[in-house]
């Protein structure tokens, strides 16, 4: 057994394996084998060859073409049921494509198998963050009020979730990965409508029809890919695929913005924050949404000219407007919600830019943004759980209430933003290689400066919540709470993660040692120093108030976003994308 | 060696500077102003006071401020990566920021809020900056830039946007509303006192080291263009501190922004052509 069929089929069997049992055991098993996860895609990339290929056998094709089927018709009978016609007039587009295109038959042949060297990142990705957050979601999921079998059924389509991602990493054939396109669709459908009241009812369909144009588009991709260039794999369409012609590649980049919650089509990622917390950490971090990187990292080498310059502006235009967007918010989970789509547009762009650097900086953004997020979604849940904070304005003087919050949220969103964490030093990567596109053509000029806008408008969101932590409120009275440890230790593993993320930059040389050393030094001194200055003996005071005894309550500011400015944002992204598709057909 | 006795001397270079300064600005009021040495004596008198603090994690992060500061300049001394010296920059400006926001005054609240915005206003500008001497020099290392001629006319209209950034960090008329003594009493500053008010001080002076070393760069090998530059830009900058108003916060960003950008973009857009 070669480890990327066990990462494929050990999830899938424990899937059923954790539908049964209480939770006692249920728990010691998760803990057990998401650590072997984690040890085997380790030991992928440091023991075993990078690239292994396999073509499956004829059983298995027939196999995924009769899921295939199911699934296209579920979402049909999803539709019908719940009277929605988007989703019926989209599943009937789908299987109607589908149709011809498993009629057709390539000749060209390649394997269905190809694991590289960025599955073999993505492995790592999936496994060990997803991994905890599964961890983080077993004690989670006991305090909402489901029968043990749908809790126990959460945990279960959790793992197949993994593998689900697991095998869409592995896949060449782009009939195959059409099918597990769609499969984490289905995830995403069942998974925000878990708790099955009317707002997640309609938030999963919007999932659904969303991801469906994602799915269409693939079909579209497949079809031309299959008339043009006579094959459905990845390795050959791009081999012999002519720059005049990039229509597939176009549509496939398209079905990669859907996935990756890009502008126009936002919504759906924003509307899964209502489903149980664990599945937002799992769909903004591990899973899902990396999907759209990981593809626009496949294309990366087709993409020449007019496709890479255009796909580059619409993403650093969606990291501005998304950042911008953020800004105006309040819902704690909808901040890290669009930034997630902000910090994805950008690795988008850096893949479609496609030099070693960007693609090493788009590696780098996919690993660390997955780990900052999660630890941040983490604090999102406890705070929900444990303190009833949802919203922004109401965590005044958390640090009185709970440091190790207060401390993980921080460095959560210092690592978005600053040296010597792994976002950073891709964001930072990202403007070099940009500038050295600026070299070749002045278009890029529009990316730099989204780019350069958007980073700082981030620091500005990042910076503006967690000032919000240190102020002091006097209204703020918590009861005091004892967080679980199921919480506390995926978010210190997840915090040992983001260390050993600087220590493999300190390796690989991506900042020089004394760019990673100083901040690093820096950012340490605060303990150090608040531990050893001895404040006791200093002289407390209070802040000057003009002589005014009452409190203050101070609020918190925001930018408001016109309607016309998130209309037209949403514009500009249409068009852009517009622009894509007719510039390649001209 | 003279580049560590720099570092380290930092500091003090920059008090002088900011000493000058203020006999300079009185001679132009007609005023006799404090001596050279005076912000020297503040300082001396600052240590012998009583420390009061408002909460421990204020202070401390007024100390990072200066620290982080002082790192930014010894990275710029000793020849590093321009592009990631902004960006270490932006950490010393949050640690302000962050300190500001920790007390609940609403003094030092109004301006860790303008400080946020006047960050965001001229940030862009300095990314552009270091973009535009990568594009000319094909490094974005400082050491790099100085051993090349000057670069002040191909980068002339981002040294424009650069002269539009240089009031809002040395907190100068019309620009500095972040600070605005009369209006919010110093802005983050205001809770700060004894011995980390110094701090609070010595990064002043230090953030003056900071904009004219920036400033030279544009002077490339050139000494004494450099010379030149820097005292032109000293006068330039008093002088519009003396003679202007100060603007509102909005209408800085906007101004910033949409000047400073557009400079910036089209000298960009020039380098990538010519």
């Amino acid at each position: 057994m070669t480890p990327y069929s066990i990462l494929i089929v050990s999830p899938l069997v424990f899937a059923l394996v954790v539908l049964v049992g209480n939770a006692v055991v249920r728990n010691i098993f998760t803990i057990i084998f998401v650590i072997g996860l984690s040890a085997l895609s380790l030991g992928n990339i440091a023991l075993f060859s990078i690239s292994s290929e396999l073509h499956l056998s004829h059983l298995f094709h027939n196999l995924f073409i009769l899921l295939d089927i199911i699934v296209l018709f579920y979402f049909l009978w999803r539709g019908v049921v719940s009277k929605h016609s988007l989703v019926i007039i989209l599943a009937l587009l789908q299987i109607v494509l589908y149709g011809v295109v498993i009629t057709l038959s390539p000749k060209l042949i390649s394997s269905d198998i190809l694991v590289d060297q960025i599955s073999s990142i993505m492995y790592l990705v999936i496994n060990m963050v997803g991994g905890i957050i599964i961890v983080y979601a077993l004690k989670y999921i006991e305090s909402e009020e489901f029968s043990r079998l749908k809790k126990n059924g959460f945990i279960a389509m959790l793992f197949f979730f993994l593998a689900v991602m697991n095998f869409i990493v592995s896949t060449n054939n782009i009939e195959i990965f059409f099918l597990l396109f769609e499969l984490t669709t289905l995830c995403s459908y069942i998974l925000i409508g878990y708790r099955n009241d009317e707002v997640s009812v309609k938030n999963a369909l919007k999932a659904l029809w969303m991801n469906q144009i994602g799915g269409v588009a693939i079909l579209v991709a497949l079809l031309v890919s299959i008339l043009q260039y006579d094959t459905v794999y990845f390795n050959i369409l791009i081999r012999i695929i002519d720059v005049n012609y990039l229509l597939p590649i176009v549509f496939l980049a398209i079905a990669a913005f859907v996935k990756g919650a890009s502008i126009p089509f936002d919504k759906w990622l924003i509307g899964a924050m209502v489903a149980p917390t664990p599945v937002s950490a799992i769909l903004h971090s591990a899973t899902m949404v990396k999907i759209a990187p990981y593809l626009m990292l496949k294309l990366a080498p087709a993409m020449s000219g007019f496709v890479s310059i255009t796909v580059t502006l619409i993403g650093t235009f969606v990291f501005f407007a998304a950042t911008l967007i953020a800004l105006s918010k309040d819902y704690f989970k909808e901040i890290l919600g669009y930034s997630t789509i902000a910090l994805l547009a950008l690795m988008m762009s850096l893949a479609a830019i496609g030099t070693p650097e960007a693609i090493t900086a788009c590696i780098l953004l996919i690993m660390f943004h997955a780990v900052s997020k999660a630890l941040l979604f983490l604090q999102a849940g406890i705070l929900e759980k444990n303190f009833h904070l949802k919203y922004v304005n109401d965590i005044n003087g958390l640090v009185n209430h709970s440091k190790l919050v207060v401390f993980f949220i921080i460095v959560g969103f210092a690592s978005l933003t600053l040296p010597p964490f792994g976002v950073f030093i891709g964001k930072f990567m990202a403007i070099e290689s940009i500038s050295k596109e600026l070299l070749m053509h002045p278009l890029y000029v529009f990316a730099l400066i989204f780019l350069a806008l958007g980073s700082v408008v981030m620091t500005l969101l990042y910076f503006k919540v967690v000032a919000k932590l240190f102020a002091k409120d006097v209204d703020l009275k918590l009861p005091h709470v004892e967080i679980s440890k199921f919480y506390t230790i995926p978010s210190f593993l997840l915090l040992i993660l983001l260390f050993i993320g600087i220590a493999i930059s300190f390796e690989r040389e991506f900042l020089s040692s004394a760019q990673i050393i100083v901040p690093l030094v820096l950012i340490l001194l605060i303990p150090i120093l608040f531990s050893t200055l001895l404040f006791k003996n200093a002289h407390r005071v209070k802040e000057y108030n003009c002589g005014e005894k009452d409190g203050l309550k101070l609020g918190m500011y925001y930018f408001y976003l016109t309607e016309r400015t998130t209309k037209s944002i949403s514009a500009v992204s249409i068009i852009g994308l517009l622009i894509l598709i007719i510039g390649v057909l001209l | 060696m003279i580049e560590i006795l720099l570092i380290l001397f930092a500091p003090i270079l920059g008090g002088l500077v900011y000493g000058f300064e203020r006999v300079v600005r009185a001679r132009m009021q007609n005023r006799q102003g404090p001596p050279l040495l005076q912000p020297f004596y503040d300082m001396y008198k600052l240590i012998d006071k009583q420390s009061f603090i408002v909460n421990p994690y204020h202070s401390i992060l007024g100390v990072m401020h200066f620290l982080t500061l002082w790192a930014v300049v010894a990275f710029v001394i000793l020849g590093g990566n321009l592009l990631y010296i902004v960006f270490l920059h932006l950490l010393s400006v949050i640690f302000i920021i962050l300190a500001g926001f920790s007390v609940n005054s609403i003094y030092s609240h109004i301006g860790s809020n303008r400080e946020l915005l006047a960050t965001l206003a001229y940030e862009p500008v300095l990314v552009m900056l270091s973009v535009g001497f990568f594009m000319l020099n094909g490094s974005f290392d400082i050491s790099v830039i100085r051993e090349h001629t000057s670069s002040i006319f191909p980068l002339f209209l981002l040294f424009l946007a650069f002269l539009l950034v240089i009031p809002i960090k040395l907190k100068k008329s019309p620009f500095d509303a972040s600070e605005a003594h009369q209006e919010i009493v110093g802005g983050v500053e205001i809770e700060f006192s004894g011995v980390f008010f110094e701090f609070i001080y010595m990064a002043k002076w230090l953030e003056y080291v900071f904009i004219y070393l920036l400033l030279l760069l544009f002077a490339g090998n050139n000494i004494i263009l450099g010379a030149g530059l820097a005292v032109a830009v000293f006068f330039l900058v008093n002088l519009v501190d003396n003679s202007t108003a100060r603007v509102k916060m909005v209408h800085l960003v906007k101004i910033v922004l949409g000047i400073g950008v557009t400079l910036g973009m089209l000298n960009l857009l020039g380098l990538g052509y010519v």
